[in-house]
This record gives C-alpha cells, structure tokens and sequence, in this order.
C-alpha cells in the first residue's frame, strides 16, 4: 500500500458526503495526533478511550491489524491506523491509547480499536469551517477522509471511519495477501 | 397500542399454535376416545386462536380460510363427522396453508389465496356430509342424566331464554369500551329477563386498578334473534373478552363446557353452578349449610356430590376444572420465558464473572494472605457454581426437535409408498440451545436419508421376514460430557463391497487399498459420493453427507456410522453439550499465550535439544513413531529469546499426531470461547479465543485446522 493514493474522488460525491456529514451528525469531533499529524473521528462512532494495555497478536493478520483485546468481556479487533494509513508507526509511548470506535457494516454494529500516538481534546467545527477533501497531495487515501476541518488556520482530517475501518476491505486485503502466498508472489 | 409489536407478537404466536396444532394432528390416529377429544379441543382452539388475532390485525384471508377449517373442526369435535386418516392428511395441508398465510402476511407479500381453494372444496365436503353422530358420548350422558332438567326447568333458566356469560377484558375500559352500551344494545333485540353482575374477579382494594374492567354479567334473554347476531352485539370485545352463549332448551352439558371453559380463576363451584343456572339458589343454600353441619373443610363440590348424585356430570366437570386451574398456576410458576439476548446477557457476564475471580484468586496468592487465600477460593467455588447454572440455563430439550420429524417422515413415507413408524426416545435430554437450532437440518439429511436408502419397499421387507413397517428410530442420551443422537433404521444397512466399488469407480479409492468395513462406511461422507442407483428428489445426488459431516464438525461433533447388512444402520452423531466452553490446555510462547482443547492433547513431553540439534529433521523418535514437530515460535511468528527448556504438546486430530514446540506449560483451565469475529475469519489455524485470569486474551488454536495447514505448506514446498 502506497502512502499516496492518486484516486481521485468526483467533487460532487465528496460534497454529497458533506452534506450528510452535516445533516445526520454533531459537529462535534474527537482529535488524535497520528505522526504529528491532527485526524478526528465524529464524536458519535466513538465509544470510549482506553489506555494501551496488552494487545494479543492474532497470527497471519495484515500489519495493519494489531490483535485483539478484553472490552469488558468482548474480544475486539485492535488497529494500528498508522499502519492502515501505510505510514511509518511510532512506538508505544505512555500517550499511546486505543480508541474504541462503532461502524456498521452490512447493517450490523461492529466495534473495532484504534490504535494512535495521542488523543487530543473534543473539538466543535461547525459546516462553515468544513472543507472538501483535496484531489490529490493528503498523505492518506482520499476516499479515507470525510472532510477538512479548519480550526484556526490549521486543518484538521476529519476520516470516514467506515471506509478506514471496512471489515470488508480490511478482510480482503488478508485474502489477497494469501492469494499472492500461494502464487509465490509474496516473500 | 404499538400495533406493529403486537403483529410480530400474533406472529410469533400463531407459528407455536400451528407447530402445536401439527402434533396434535399427527396424534390423532389410533388414539383413544378421551384423548382423541383432547386433541381435537386443543387443534380447534389453535385454529380459533388463529382466527381471532388475525381477525383483529384484519387479516381478513387467514381468517376466511381458517373460519372454515374451524368449521370442520368444530364439527369433528362434535363428533358430527368422524376422524379418519384422509381427514389427518386434508387438515395437515390446511394447516400448512395457514403457516403460508401467516408468513405471507409477515413478509407483506400477496398472499397465494388460490391454493387454498382445493382445500376449501375439501372442506366443504365435510361440511355438506350428513351430520349423523357417530357415537354421541354427550347424548348418552344426558340420557342417564334426566333429574336435572326438571331443576334447570323450575329455575331461572325458562326454557325460551339465552344464557349470556360475558366477562369484559381488563382493558375494556382502556380501550373506549363501556360495558352498558353493550347491555343496552343488547336491550334492542330482545328483553333482558335478568342481569346479574359477576363481581368475583372483583380485586380487593389494594389491587383495585380503577382504570381496569372487572366486570361480568350472567344474562337470562328473551330473543328471536340468532346466536351469531347475539355474538355479534359483543363483536367490538369478543376478542378479550369471555363471551359465552347458551341456547335456549339447552342440554346439560351446554353447561358443563360453560364451566369447562370459565375464566380460570379459583371459584368456589357453587357459584359457578348457580351462575349458569344448573342449581337452584335454594339447592346451593342447603348444600352450604350441610357443609357447615358436616365438615367444615369439606369442598362443596364433594358434599353437593354426595347430596344428589344425579348432578355428577356438572360436578365432575367442575371438580376437574378446579384441580386444573391449580395445575396450570403451578404450570406457570414452574417455567418462565425469558429473552435469549438476555441469556446470553447473563452468561456473558458470569464469564466475566468468572474470568475477574481467577484475576482476584492470582492476586491474593501473590499477597500471601492466608484468610485472604481461602475466602477468596471459597468465592471461585460459588463463581463456579453460579457459572454451571448460568449454563443450564440455555439448555434445552431435544424433544421439541425430534417431534418435527414425525411429520417429515409420515410426508416422506407416503410419498415413497413405504410404512414408517418413527420412535422417539430421549426427548427430555437437554441440550445447548445454539447446538438445538444447528442440528435440525443434519438431522433432516440423516432422517430422509434412512427413509430412501435405509428402509426397503414393503415387498422387499416381508420376502425378508421382516415385518412390513419399517422402523425409524431417533435416540438420545448423555455420554460423559457428550451428547450422541443416534438416527437408526432397520432397513438394508450398508454393504461394504458396494461402497468399496463405488468409491473406486469415482477414484476416491485406491484399488489395492485394505480398508475396514469402518473405514469404508467413512466414505459415505465424502462429497460426490452417493451408493443410490437412481437419483430421487430426495436424495441420491450425492451431496448431502458431506453437508452433514461439516454442519456436525462446525458444532465441534463427529459423526460415526454402525450397520449391519441387511439389519439396517445407525448413523451416531456425537456433540459437545455446550459451544460457549470448553475444556482447555494453556501453553505459552514467548509473551503470548495459547489455548489447545485438552480432548486433542495426548501427553507432554521435555524437549530434548541435544537430539533436536543433532538433526536437522523437525521430528523426533516417540516410543518408536514418527513424530513430526511444529515450532509454534516459527508458526505463529512470535518474537521473542527461545528459553533454555522446551516441552512438545502432543496432540491429535483427525488420526493424525503431532508434537508441538512451546515454551510453557500451564495447564488445564475451563474456557469460555469468544468468537473473534468476521475480520479473523481467515485465519485458519485458530478457531477462537478466550479471556484468561489475568484479562488478556489468548487464542484457542484450532488443532485440526493447524495440520492441515502444515501438510497445505509441505505440499506447496514440494511443488516448487
């Protein structure tokens, strides 16, 4: 996965995610730094912050995916969304959390950690500060970023966490690495 | 109202009365008098049932077409026409027309109205017969009976009058209904000769709800009217209400099925029968004061019994009320329906439970306190306990399961033209309701399978000196931590030399290979594989088995075939009791823990490096075996220094054995499985995972998964 992604997502259909963005949620955020970079997810997909504690390797998994945890007796998948954004993950440091975050998929709620460098403060950003995504030049994958959020005169990545977090997608992503396995592609 | 809800309740409802009415049909033939009257009430009362609800959601063509099969039974009931086997069968597909109703009406599709139309001109049939009794056992219980009509005669009950017993739903008054209007208009079609209130269910003051309606009246009416436009005065409360009409030159026992069906509440039996006007006040009076004379204790019921005997039918009908009114309150304290989200809820949390007092019990051996120590395994002792019952909790009988075939097989024999008898033992074995729901389809591959294959053609059976209906039996029992159902035939069996060929023929099978008759009966399960000569519509396609190897190894069972030629077989399917636990071995790598399920592992052994480093071979020598060895380390990609001492787990699955390699040991440990969801479902070599003491989560490897990976890798190797 390269860090840049020359996708280029059609102008109207990235407004037309704004404007549901708008319309259906707060406009309230929750910031993370990711390699010094500011991200937020919509206040309502996230459950609850948790401090990094003992993650369990699950094996044969993506990079990306970086095990499993204990929720009070359900066991959730851990991501590393530096890794999932392909860019180079920092160790873990006393600031390190997990985000538990709720997307559905195929119409059933699916909760999933997310593993950042920090979590920052609830931010409000009203639709006047909300940008479109650019074409071209973020550092991670157009389609993953729901809108730019202007606090200041710094922007804020504002991530269309059922895209980052697409069971789907990510699932897939395992099956074409084994695929490429089994054809003596892959080291 | 939500009115959607209280659909989905009518719904929900009218599948358990169809699945009820359906068994209750299917015993219809070759019982005896009494029950047959048993099960013909409790069919019609379904179908009514039925009826009334749809009638509300305005259901108008279940109720149309139910409305008629109602009839029919009605007049079954009555004894005007008499059970017989095509009748069974004809009320068998009407009740499968109403269960396609329902679900159409639940799917708010069109419903297919027109194959109901045979059935209805089938009915009619039976509407239009003769309705001659058969054998009126009501008739000949009046006949002996004559002394109580000159007592109905003098009393209030004249003659020309309707009996009216109406008792108003507790809601009525909720739901904008005023009684009066109803008496009133009541008023209109005839002359109200008398309206007494029934004030029993009446609550005392505490209970009193003065929005709820306790009302009832016993009405005595003069009317030329029918009983359809007397029932239709109550049309806007019939459906909570109880409205029951009795003609005018009624017979006795009119009133004994009045006190039969009488709300259920603990009346005394005097004031039933003065209500439906079957005693005089005068006769009640002297009964109560003999009562007083002669035992104070003393039901009345028994004393008006021993004053005139003549009344017998009407006291023993309301005795038998009585005791079932007590019966069905005990009934319904017994069992209690409970949400399974809840359930599950509940057993979530005492895994939880259960997983935090390992945590607690790791602690204070840690703190060395001795007072400390033994409460805290005094705790873990309950937390066990409460966890194995939290776990019965979800068991459930097979029974309910193992009925649904009687009419699988009945359909099934019919259409083969084969006699079948299905024999059900082991119907109250109890088992995971999750495991209930997974086995009903191998079951039915297993089932249909015996009844095509097993079983011969009646011809075949009687030149073989067997008797000419076949049996099918369905048993199941408990076996040391297991569950075997066993689905038996004593049909043709299977023939070694038949399967043998076959399995050549399709290159399952190597020519010169020596197999046992075991062995070979295995090959059954193999996709393709079919020994039927001709395809049925029912089976001989071949698939099937194999669908219903892996549907049994998915609920972690195995299947194990037994037969006999030309004694039939038994196809012995052996299943876990419980999906949520199991019996775990926890072995370590590196930082990392692993659950093995302790049925795959043989034995443990020290690993000796001074051998292992000699070879470059991943095997070693185990009492003379060939045991190859899996390094978890390498495998799995755990990071991490080797320790000085390994141990290899041996383990087993599927006939084959394996060593593998890990650091620790740290035995047994009872684990509650968590499934790891859609995203893991890839990965092949572990098949779930569980919270250990401490709050981490550790993996439970999948055994058989495991090896298969391991040959898949080796294979690979060679091909390059």
């Amino acid at each position: 996965m390269t860090a840049k992604n020359s996708k280029i997502v059609p102008a109207n259909q990235a407004l037309s995610e704004l404007d549901y963005a708008n319309f259906d949620e707060s406009s309230q955020y929750l910031t993370f730094s990711l390699n010094q970079e500011l991200y937020a997810f919509g206040i309502l997909h996230v459950k609850e912050i948790l401090e990094y504690g003992k993650v369990t390797k699950v094996p044969m998994m993506p990079e990306f995916i970086e095990g499993v945890i204990n929720l009070r007796g359900e066991v959730i998948p851990v991501v590393n969304l530096a890794r999932r954004f392909g860019l180079a993950a920092n160790n873990v440091t006393r600031r390190t959390c997990i985000v538990i975050v709720e997307v559905s998929s195929d119409d059933s709620a699916q909760v999933i950690g997310v593993m950042v460098d920090s979590v920052s403060e609830v931010l409000e950003i009203t639709s006047d500060n909300l940008r479109n995504a650019p074409s071209f030049g973020a550092a991670i994958r157009t389609d993953f970023i729901r809108a730019m959020g202007k606090i200041d005169d710094d922007f804020v990545v504002i991530l269309a966490e059922d895209k980052v977090l697409s069971i789907a997608e990510m699932a897939m992503v395992e099956q074409v690495r084994e695929l490429a396995e089994q054809e003596g592609l892959a080291p | 109202m939500n009115m959607d809800a209280a659909l989905q309740t009518f719904f929900t409802e009218s599948r358990e009365l169809l699945e009820d009415m359906e068994s209750q049909l299917l015993q219809l033939e070759g019982i005896d008098e009494a029950q047959l009257q048993e099960s013909l009430n409790a069919v019609f009362r379904a179908a009514h049932t039925i009826k009334g609800s749809a009638g509300i959601f305005n259901l108008d063509f279940i109720v149309a077409f139910t409305h008629v099969v109602e009839s029919v039974l009605d007049r079954l009931r009555n004894q005007q026409i008499a059970i017989d086997e095509a009748l069974v069968s004809l009320l068998l597909s009407c009740r499968d027309h109403i269960a396609a109703l329902v679900d159409a009406a639940e799917a708010k599709e069109p419903p297919d109205v027109s194959a109901g139309e045979p059935l209805l001109a089938e009915l009619q049939q039976y509407l239009a017969a003769d309705a001659q009794p058969t054998s009126h056992a009501a008739a000949t219980q009046v006949a002996n009976t004559p002394p109580p009509f000159e007592r109905m005669a003098a009393d209030a009950v004249s003659n020309d009058c309707w009996h009216i017993s109406v008792r108003f739903g507790l809601n009525s008054f909720r739901d904008g209904m005023d009684p009066l209007s109803f008496l009133t208009y009541l008023g209109t079609l005839g002359n109200l000769v008398s309206v007494t209130p029934l004030a029993e269910f009446i609550p005392a003051l505490e209970q009193y709800d003065c929005e709820s309606c306790y009302l009832g009246f016993a009405i005595q009416f003069a009317s030329q009217a029918s009983k359809q436009e007397i029932e239709d005065v109550f049309e806007f409360v019939k459906e909570d209400s109880e409205l029951h009409i009795i003609s005018p030159n009624s017979q006795l026992t009119e009133y004994i099925q009045l006190i039969e069906s009488m709300p259920e509440i603990d009346q005394r039996l005097g004031e039933i029968l003065l209500q439906c006007g079957a005693l005089t006040a005068a006769e009640l009076q002297r009964a109560l004061s003999r009562q007083q004379q002669q035992q104070p204790t003393a039901p009345i019921g028994e004393i008006l019994a021993h004053g005139d005997a003549s009344l017998n039918p009407v006291l023993d009908a309301a005795l038998t009320k009585q005791s079932k009114v007590r019966e069905s309150l005990a009934k319904e304290q017994k069992s209690l329906r409970v949400d399974a989200d809840k359930l599950d809820h509940l057993i979530n949390l005492v895994g939880e439970l259960v997983t935090a007092g390992a945590g607690t019990s790791l602690l204070a051996d840690s703190l060395g306190d001795g007072n400390l120590c033994e409460s805290v395994s005094i705790l873990n002792g309950l937390l066990e306990e409460v966890r194995d019952a939290a776990l019965k909790l979800r068991m459930v009988p097979i029974g309910a399961t193992f009925s649904r075939f009687q009419r699988v097989v009945r359909d099934i024999a019919k259409e083969l033209g084969k006699d079948i008898e299905l024999q059900i033992t082991g119907a109250e074995t109890e088992l995971d309701k999750s495991v209930v729901e997974k086995i009903g389809d191998p079951l039915m591959h297993l089932v249909r399978n015996a009844i095509d294959h097993g079983i011969e053609s009646q011809a075949t059976r009687l030149a073989q000196g067997k008797s000419e209906r076949g049996e099918i039996s369905l048993h199941a029992y408990h076996d040391s931590g297991n569950i075997v159902i066993e689905v038996g035939d004593d049909g043709k069996g299977l023939d070694p030399e038949v399967i043998r060929r076959k399995a050549i023929e399709k290159g399952l099978l190597d020519e010169q290979s020596n197999l046992s008759d075991e062995e070979l009966f295995n090959i059954i399960f193999e996709p393709g594989f079919s020994t039927a000569a001709q395809v049925s519509n029912l089976s001989g396609r071949g698939v099937g088995m194999d669908v219903v190897k892996r549907n049994i190894a998915d609920l972690r069972g195995r299947v194990e075939v037994l037969s006999q030629l030309g004694q039939g077989s038994t196809m012995r399917i052996i299943l876990p009791l419980t999906l949520a636990i199991i019996d775990g071995f926890v072995i370590g790598v590196a930082d990392e823990q692993y659950v093995l399920p302790l049925d795959t592992v043989l034995e443990c052994l020290e690993l000796n490096s001074a051998e292992l480093d000699s070879t470059d071979e991943p095997y070693i020598n185990l009492r003379g075996q060939v045991l190859p060895l899996i390094f978890l380390r390498d495998y799995l990609a755990v990071r991490g220094s080797k320790p000085r001492r390994q141990s290899i787990v041996v383990v087993q699955s599927g006939g084959q054995s394996a060593g593998i390699v890990v650091d620790r040991l740290y035995g047994e440990f009872q684990t509650v499985i968590k499934p790891l969801g859609k995203l893991f479902s890839r990965v092949g070599c572990v098949s779930g995972s569980t919270i250990l003491g401490n709050g981490t989560v550790a993996l439970i490897l999948d055994i058989h998964g495991l090896l298969d990976a391991m040959i898949a890798y080796e294979q690979l190797q060679y091909r390059r």
